[in-house]
């Protein structure tokens, strides 16, 4: 299947992850292959390590390139980084990571690096992603497709959780990646592995909201039996329809999964199928400027961009 | 392959039995000497690690021991395509290659289809699947679409072509579009004309003369002068490249404004020959635009066409306007020409450089009709002796392979030159049409194991594949394909991935989903199970044996983690295992031992609530929960008597005994045999104060003689 909106172009190595930023061109080495890669302002990126380390590298105004900046090399987490998330805007940074711990941290003054840790399992829960709610709020999702949610003023521990264990036999269940919508910070949703994308409504807590995969609703339609690498909002959409919908409405989801396939999945709505590749795409980001422009990695070493036609009101 | 080398005579694939010179690699170690040993051990691919070491004690201050350096064998690269564009062809070709492997086994599954139907139907699919493979090699650049075109422009230096599509393009002309075997010649045409330059590295070719004088025309003032102009235009037309031909001739400076009086004559003549050059018959169906030529579709209008055109040179050559003609280069010039058109062997040798020109040379002026492969052969062999190379291609190996009809010769200059990637995909379009070579490919043979040369190959180029991190996942698509040792090998591959990143773990799993390899997926479960147990992701490794209902593993790592649990029995710390505890879900039976995690955390929990100062239901509740914990074999035994001293409350309850008499005597019994284990070394103790025992004992007695009292 060709899709003429649709142009790919190969690299000479594999693409982990894929954000879009203002049009600049610049290349900042890594020690390892990157497991999380976030640009909270259009001046600064944090991305983080297999090999556990967290780095952020800031826009330099006299030459247009981004600078590397401080790094956090060791004792952030036992083994690789999971996920990473940084509040909008440029603020704290999260991390998590399957040791079971989760850090904070950020910036100080003079660009040196602080951080603290909020909670360690000692390995006997892990985290394999995050995602802030708010500035003092965020989700962390893991195995059996567990999410959580932690709220910095109340130390200890997640302050609620979902029960992950409604996963169907003995398929792998994991939740890979994390949205919440700046309008609905009380919903989360997530996608993991068998194809499964659901929400958490923090106000009806033992519920998911099965929005494709293969969990416990027979109604659910399921766009993939593979896992499903990232999900955000889809604000494709104009926003009057965000403001106007029921806050209990799930927005628009996009996602990627392993099977190759890029769609937009709407609650009570056939799921549209952007793409259709013959190898996983790992990652995709839709460019907030203009949501019409969808950028993806793919398995077999390339790129692709993805142009789709403007949305028309409704 | 085994039984090769003693027997050259009877291989399959022709080999040289002298061994090659061997290649040296030179390799710095900076090591001080003396140097006592030397390990060399494969890496991934085709790198090797060669490990040199000092003697033992002699390290003296800031002396390294020893060193390992990595050594890249082969490097075969021979810098036309990289290694990132290997891959990405590599990637390319996974689509098309399965797609065609599916199609052959759904025809295979029709049963009701009559032979001649097959071929046809799988002749379309080999042409498709033949096509998505040349377009991956790519495609031809379109000329830049400048408006105005430069009439010094004649031939466009775009990007090299590989030498590997033009190997892929040759068997795709004889192997596959078989619909045109008519119109073979001009194929081969065609070919030259887009990968002439290929045929020679070090010798002369057309296409390198025709560059050399495309660089000189921008400064040349007077064209017609200079010998060069006129041997490039007898080149480009001996092997048939007339546009080229027609535009060089109508850069001759007759045509010039200021000329065009004085040399009407000689303009007449270069103009008469640029139309007959552009006016050519030629056997085909259409011509490209911007080719010139009139294409013939039948054999009779071509012979017709054919025959009137070769009237109008020979007219031409007996004009009478020669002898006007006072420019003797442009004379000269055009007569050789008119000579190369009229087929004649003496000014087409000269007008040729290569073996393979002046056989297409041949087929254009010569014998223009379609002819068999034997005598294209013949003709190919006679031109080799005319015009001997010192260095052969692998192309003109390849094609000599194909003209011979030797599938064999075919295969194994595929192999030498180019690598297993093209042998394996190009084995589908050797056997589309030729029986003989189906047979050669998928006869099973005893000296390769069994197996069959198609699947040799597969084999070959899905190892090529396994050893390189970001190829190895493309790997089962070729193994799946291969009937005999596929699957064996595929279990390997997955059975001998890394496990640290869980990331890994998935792929892996995913490809075990899609192939079916339940058993497989199972164990690499396990193995990532006890990895992440021993490197202290203690829940994600709890969850991987569980995901594999491993419940040995699970049992012998519950007790480990009873041991940790043991010492936080009624402390706040408990909190941290909600989280293990609710990954082990409810299902009894999944967890292994650790089911008991889950009952002891809900008569935790029930208890809190009884301490709590809830109802009678409630503490009667927990006591359910008690029992039930005592009864499991699951509950380890040193649990026991924390157990019951955490509900001597319960055993104490004030409104009526909760206990039955039954239910009592469960529990004492249990206290009897935990005061019994006590005397076995192995009995671990619990850290509760000596007089615990005594004062569970006590309200258990309590209990009994309240529960005789209310029992009827």
């Amino acid at each position: 299947m060709s899709n003429p909106n649709f142009h790919q172009f190969p690299q000479s190595k594999s693409i982990d992850s894929v954000r879009f930023l203002s049009p600049i061109s610049s290349s900042i080495p890594s020690p390892s292959r990157i497991t999380s890669l976030k640009s909270p302002t259009p001046k600064s990126i944090v991305f983080s390590t297999l090999s556990g380390t967290l780095h952020f590298a800031f826009l330099d105004p006299v030459d247009g390139s981004f600078d590397s900046g401080p790094t956090v090399e060791t004792s952030l987490h036992r083994g690789s980084v999971s996920s990473i998330d940084v509040v909008e805007g440029g603020g704290e940074c999260v991390s998590v990571g399957m040791d079971g711990r989760v850090n904070l941290v950020g910036v100080g003054e003079g660009g040196r690096v602080e951080w603290k840790r909020v909670a360690d399992s000692n390995g006997l829960v892990g985290y394999s992603s995050v995602r802030w709610g708010s500035n003092v709020e965020f989700a962390t999702g893991g195995l059996g497709f567990g999410l959580q949610w932690w709220d910095q003023r109340r130390p200890g521990g997640a302050v609620s959780q979902l029960k992950g264990n409604w996963a169907r036999g003995n398929m792998p269940s994991m939740v890979h990646s994390i949205d919440i919508h700046p309008s609905r910070k009380h919903i989360c949703v997530a996608g993991g592995s068998g194809g499964t994308i659901f929400a958490w409504d923090l106000r009806w807590q033992q519920q998911p909201i099965i929005l494709s995969g293969a969990g416990v609703s027979g109604t659910s339609q399921s766009l993939s039996e593979s896992d499903v690498w990232e999900v955000q909002y889809d604000n494709h959409t104009l926003s009057s329809s965000v403001t106007s919908a029921p806050s209990t409405k799930i927005l628009p989801v996009m996602m990627c999964s392993e099977d190759g396939i890029l769609a937009v999945l709407e609650q009570d709505a056939e799921p549209i199928e952007l793409l259709g590749e013959p190898c996983a795409i790992n990652t995709f980001d839709i460019d907030p400027q203009n949501p019409s422009e969808v950028i993806c990695a793919l398995e077999w070493e390339s790129i692709g961009i993805l142009t789709r036609p403007r949305m028309v009101a409704y | 392959m085994p039984g090769l080398a003693s027997d050259p005579d009877n291989s399959i694939v022709p080999f040289d039995p002298n061994p090659p010179t061997p290649i040296i690699y030179p390799i710095q170690i900076n090591l001080k000497p003396p140097i006592s040993r030397i390990h060399i051990n494969w890496s991934r691919g085709n790198l090797l690690h060669v490990a040199c070491l000092r003697p033992a004690g002699d390290s003296g201050e800031g002396l390294a021991g020893g060193k390992v350096v990595e050594v890249k064998l082969g490097g075969a690269d021979d810098g036309e395509i990289g290694e990132a564009e290997r891959r990405r062809i590599a990637y390319g070709s996974v689509p098309a290659f399965a797609l065609l492997q599916s199609r052959r086994n759904s025809l295979m599954a029709m049963a009701r289809m009559s032979a001649a139907s097959f071929r046809n139907e799988w002749w379309e699919h080999v042409l498709e699947y033949s096509n998505q493979i040349s377009d991956l090699l790519g495609r031809p650049k379109l000329p830049s679409g400048s408006v105005i075109e430069d009439p010094r422009m004649v031939l466009q230096l775009v990007e090299k072509p590989t030498s590997l599509k033009a190997a892929w393009q040759l068997l795709k002309i004889f192997y596959v579009d078989r619909l045109s075997s008519a119109w073979l010649p001009e194929h081969l045409v065609d070919w030259l004309a887009d990968y002439d330059g290929l045929l020679s590295k070090t010798d002369t070719t057309i296409h390198s003369k025709l560059a050399g004088l495309q660089k000189k025309l921008v400064d040349l003032q007077v064209v017609e002068d200079d010998p060069e102009y006129w041997e490039g235009i007898s080149l480009a037309l001996a092997v048939g490249w007339l546009d080229i031909a027609v535009k060089l001739l109508r850069l001759h400076g007759s045509y010039q404004l200021d000329q065009i009086d004085s040399r009407e004559t000689e303009n007449g003549l270069v103009e008469a020959v640029a139309v007959l050059v552009s006016t050519m018959p030629r056997m085909r169906p259409d011509l490209p635009t911007g080719k010139l030529g009139q294409s013939y579709k039948t054999k009779s209008d071509f012979i017709k066409a054919w025959e009137k055109w070769r009237g109008h040179i020979a007219k031409l050559d007996f004009s009478t306007f020669w002898v006007q003609c006072g420019h003797h280069q442009t004379r000269e010039g055009l007569k050789n020409l008119l000579q190369i058109m009229l087929g004649n062997i003496k000014n087409i040798t000269n007008a040729t450089y290569h073996w393979m020109e002046l056989c297409i040379s041949h087929l254009l002026y010569m014998r223009p009709f379609t002819m068999s492969l034997e005598g294209m052969h013949s003709l190919a062999q006679k031109c080799m002796q005319l015009k001997p190379n010192a260095n052969s291609s692998g192309l003109t190996e390849v094609l000599l392979g194909i003209l011979g009809d030797n599938t064999e010769v075919v295969l194994a200059e595929c192999s030498r030159t180019f690598g297993p990637w093209l042998v394996t995909h190009a084995t589908e379009l050797l056997s589309t049409e030729n029986d003989e070579a189906d047979i050669l490919l998928h006869e099973e043979r005893y000296n390769l194991g069994g197996i069959s040369i198609d699947e040799l190959h597969r084999l070959v180029y899905a190892q090529v594949l396994s050893s390189h991190p970001l190829t190895w996942q493309i790997a089962p698509t070729y193994l799946a394909s291969c009937p005999k040792q596929g699957l064996g090998l595929l279990e390997n591959l997955l059975y001998r991935q890394p496990v640290q990143h869980f990331q890994m773990i998935l792929k892996n799993l995913e490809i075990c989903r899609l192939y079916e390899l339940d058993d497989i997926s199972s164990r690499v479960m396990k193995i990532a199970g006890m990895y992440n147990w021993k490197h202290g992701k203690k829940g994600f490794g709890v969850y991987w044996l569980q995901q594999a209902q491993d419940e040995v593993r699970l049992n012998k790592i519950a007790q480990r983690l009873f041991e940790c649990i043991g010492k936080s029995v009624s402390d706040d710390s408990f909190k941290q295992w909600e989280g293990l505890i609710e990954l082990l879900g409810s299902e009894v039976g999944s967890a292994g031992g650790l089911e008991f995690l889950h009952k002891y955390r809900d008569f935790k929990r029930s208890l809190q609530q009884v301490q709590d100062g809830r109802a009678n239901d409630v503490a009667r509740q927990t006591v359910e929960s008690l029992i039930q914990l005592m009864k499991s074999p699951s509950t380890p035994q040193r649990f026991w008597l924390p157990l019951l001293h955490d509900s001597v409350k319960l055993l104490n309850w004030k409104d009526r005994p909760l206990l039955s008499v039954s239910e009592t005597n469960l529990l004492m019994n249990k206290l009897q045999e935990l005061s019994l284990a006590k005397l076995r070394p192995d009995f671990c103790d619990t850290e509760l104060p000596p007089k615990a025992i005594g004062s569970v004992r006590l309200a258990l007695a309590t209990n009994l003689a309240r529960a005789i009292l209310e029992e009827p």
